[in-house]
């Protein structure tokens, strides 16, 4: 243990010395935050150009008109441009170019939603533009999941809805508060994947009568566009931490310091425990780093502090333990050039590094869950964005801590093979 | 004296290339033992396996009546291993290194700090400990090299051509320490391919060439191994058949085309043996007259001269 520690704060203080490849990669995540938030707003407030959406409305019911006012409101309203045609105009102008996507209403729509029975939405993309009709397909589709799932969940609050509906007039208060109450612990199940979704449903609900007083405690915190962004981000920056110093075990082998380790009464088992725990140590810190400037530098609340620890100590386990096990598999330092940082980029891609998880098309957003960095990523957010506590982010720390231990045991026990065999 | 070092048949092969072929030696205690040989000799890979980072492929090695296969780090405790290249961390300081490296053989606190700086005073380093290695010298990162191995005061000590590309003052200070460990009754095993640095430093000298000792003992019994002949040299423009006629009854050690080496028993009779080939009128370019040394040693047992 005692060599291991040795070893492990050796690399510390190398790092210390010279610490220039650990900051630049910290620059990474920073760097990225810093120019999403610029582009989305400084204030953190969602400020782009508005997206145009084309509305056309067969159905002219309740559901169709909760779904157009929840479009055309808070957040939502600041994001699209919606315009309400006929098919025929719609038809025209997105043929056109005119905007980029028009959402069609079936006839029908409210009746079979309150039936449960299936109701599609149409959704018609600009084929010419490629992030802003995903916008308003995620969006459409959040709604729509919405919807769906308040006609299982609020089962039986939407009985009652019905003869709401069916009245001409408005309901009495009464009425509705019992809907709501209903619909209240719902609302709180779904919750986490609206909130995902970048919609605000606390908007949707305000839409309704009495609601606002009906939703007491909304979860959701001021949305900071940089909370948003860094849980992803910090991620590339980690991965390629860990990376760096794992890499120091291949320098260390050219350079002969590993051999004249190994000359010492030094197992080969903790030369490898050593750098694999200097790895893990150097990119906690370096975690703990962009946790501060998030904090001072973007404003983010950091949240739970306990979820924050338990996460961001697995996502180092698991970070190190991947890299781990992929230096365990590569068979030198020019596989590692080849091979290293594509894996990163990869699963960084994939698991909503670059562009948010919620905003990708729905089959990449399926494969990003195989990516490690999702559960590391997503449980972060929650964790800033939706206040999450230890019981809700517990399957992400459990898949976390799960990787890494399955990842960083058997990845060392190869790295020692390979140095013990002389071949690495 | 008590033996401190006994290796038996030592074989080691990297796929095809067999490195070390049945390589037998023994060291006493305060002995410095030499390997010296050219590139690729082998005396890397056997500094490898006695230091135990290499398994040999068959053979034994005892050290301090220890077993390397089965008592490999109580062996690794009392060893000093200097390796061939440099290896230091080259952003940390010369003392942040010795420290990192004592530490690594359960030295701590002030025992390793009073070893440490006992090490610096010996290689001449104190004033530069608190620089970076990387901004030392060939001469003084070579030294500090050495003193990384020898923190823990080893019992043994070996020592992988620790001169290697430095200048005559940087060395001369380098084989005064080996000496001086060796005095202090520490066993050294010396690898080289300078033939000087083996003459005047090593108590006993193994030639090693392709993975073989070709010969080994003393400076004297090695010397008299090849008969304490003269080795005369001579290049020209004559033929391998016109010398061998005109040189009948002469020992030969190596006769090509225009180039021919004579073994004579003193260099007196080197005027009889080019007043043949000028009579003959041979055309003769060069003459180089050897005395008895490691280097016709070297040629002699090897079949080579000992060049870079
Ligand atoms: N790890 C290895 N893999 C393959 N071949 C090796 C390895 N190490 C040494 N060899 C080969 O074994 C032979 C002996 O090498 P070794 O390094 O022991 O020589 P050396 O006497 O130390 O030479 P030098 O004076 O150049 O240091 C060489 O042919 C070398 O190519
Ligand atoms: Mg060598």
């Amino acid at each position: 243990m005692k060599a291991i520690l040795g070893i492990l704060a050796n690399d510390i203080r190398r790092r210390l010395k010279n610490p220039l490849s650990v900051i630049l990669m910290l620059l990474i995540p920073v760097t990225m935050t810093l120019i999403t938030g610029l582009v989305f707003g400084p204030e953190g407030n969602v400020d782009m150009p508005k997206i145009k959406v084309l509305l056309v409305d067969n159905d002219g019911g309740f559901f169709g008109g909760l779904l157009k006012q929840g479009m055309q409101q808070g957040e939502l309203g600041d994001m699209l441009d919606i315009t309400e045609v006929t098919a025929a105009e719609g038809e025209e102008m997105m043929s056109g170019g005119d905007a980029s996507a028009l959402i069609e209403i079936p006839e029908g729509f409210t009746a079979n939603v309150l039936d449960g029975k299936p109701a599609e939405i149409r959704l018609v993309k600009n084929p010419s533009e490629t992030f802003l009709p995903i916008v308003v397909e995620e969006i459409t589709k959040t709604m729509a999941v919405l919807l769906d799932g308040g006609t299982r969940i609020f089962n039986a609050p939407m009985s009652k809805m019905r003869s709401i509906v069916d009245q001409e007039n408005w309901p009495a208060v009464s009425d509705m508060e019992e809907v709501m109450d209903g619909a209240k612990n719902g609302v709180i199940l779904t919750y986490g994947y609206i909130a995902d979704s970048l919609i605000t449903f606390t908007d949707e609900v305000a839409a309704l009568p009495d609601s606002v007083a009906a939703v007491d405690d909304p979860v959701v915190k001021d949305f900071n566009i940089f909370a948003y962004v860094m849980p992803g981000s910090m991620m590339i920056g980690l991965l390629f931490i860990v990376e760096l110093v794992l890499r120091g075990l291949l320098r260390e082998r050219k350079a002969g310091t590993l051999r004249r380790m190994l000359a010492a009464p030094v197992t080969t088992g903790q030369a490898v425990a050593g750098k694999v725990g200097a790895a893990f140590a150097i990119t906690l810190i370096s975690s703990l780093i962009l946790l501060a400037v998030s904090r001072l530098g973007f404003g983010v609340d950091l949240g739970d502090p306990l979820a924050l620890f338990l996460q961001t100590v697995a996502t180092i386990l698991m970070c190190t333990g991947i890299i781990t096990f992929l230096y365990g598999a590569i068979s030198g330092e020019r596989a590692a050039d080849a091979v290293m940082s594509v894996m990163i980029i990869v699963m960084a891609l994939f698991g909503g590094s670059m562009v948010p998880s919620e905003q990708m098309p729905p089959a990449l957003q399926a494969a990003g869950r195989f990516s490690p960095v999702f559960w590391a990523a997503d449980g972060m957010k929650k964790i800033f964005l939706l206040d999450a506590g230890v019981s809700d982010i517990r399957i992400h720390l459990l898949v976390l801590f799960l990787l890494g231990v399955l990842t960083i045991i058997p990845g060392a026990l190869l790295i020692r093979a390979r140095i013990a065999k002389g071949g690495w | 004296m008590t033996e401190m070092i006994t290796v038996k048949e030592l074989n080691k092969s990297f796929g095809e290339v067999r490195a070390v072929r049945g390589i037998s030696f023994s060291v006493a205690q305060g002995e410095i033992f030499g390997f010296l040989g050219p590139n690729g000799a082998g005396k890397t890979t056997t500094i490898s396996m006695l230091s135990g980072l290499l398994r040999p492929d068959s053979g034994s090695i005892t050290i301090d009546g220890m077993d390397m296969a089965s008592r490999g780090r109580d062996i690794r405790r009392i060893m000093g291993v200097i390796p061939q290249e440099i290896a230091l961390y080259d952003e940390l300081s010369g003392r942040d290194n010795l420290l990192f490296w004592g530490g690594l053989y359960g030295l701590a606190g002030g025992d390793l700090r009073d070893q440490v700086d006992r090490a610096l005073e010996l290689v001449e380093l104190t004033d530069r400990a608190k620089d970076a290695v990387r901004t030392y010298s060939g001469g003084m990162k070579r030294r500090i090299n050495l003193c990384a191995g020898l923190v823990h005061s080893p019992k043994i000590i070996l020592l992988d051509e620790p001169t290697l590309g430095i200048d005559p003052q940087a060395r001369i200070r380098i084989l005064e320490v080996v000496k001086g460990l060796a005095s202090e009754g520490r066993t050294v095993i010396y690898t080289t391919h300078y033939l000087e640095e083996a003459e005047q430093l090593c108590d006993r000298i193994a030639i090693i060439d392709e993975g073989t000792v070709h010969a080994s003992g003393t400076l004297a019994e090695l010397v008299e191994l090849v008969g304490g002949k003269v080795m005369v040299s001579v290049t020209g423009d004559f033929s391998a058949d016109e010398a061998k006629q005109v040189l009948g009854e002469a020992e030969f050690d190596h006769i090509s085309d225009g180039e021919l080496r004579v073994k004579l028993l003193d260099r007196d009779q080197t005027g009889r043996l080019l007043g043949g080939l000028f009579s003959a009128g041979l055309h003769v370019d060069g003459v180089a007259i050897r005395e008895p040394s490691l280097e016709s040693v070297f040629l002699q047992v090897t079949g080579r001269e000992l060049r870079d």
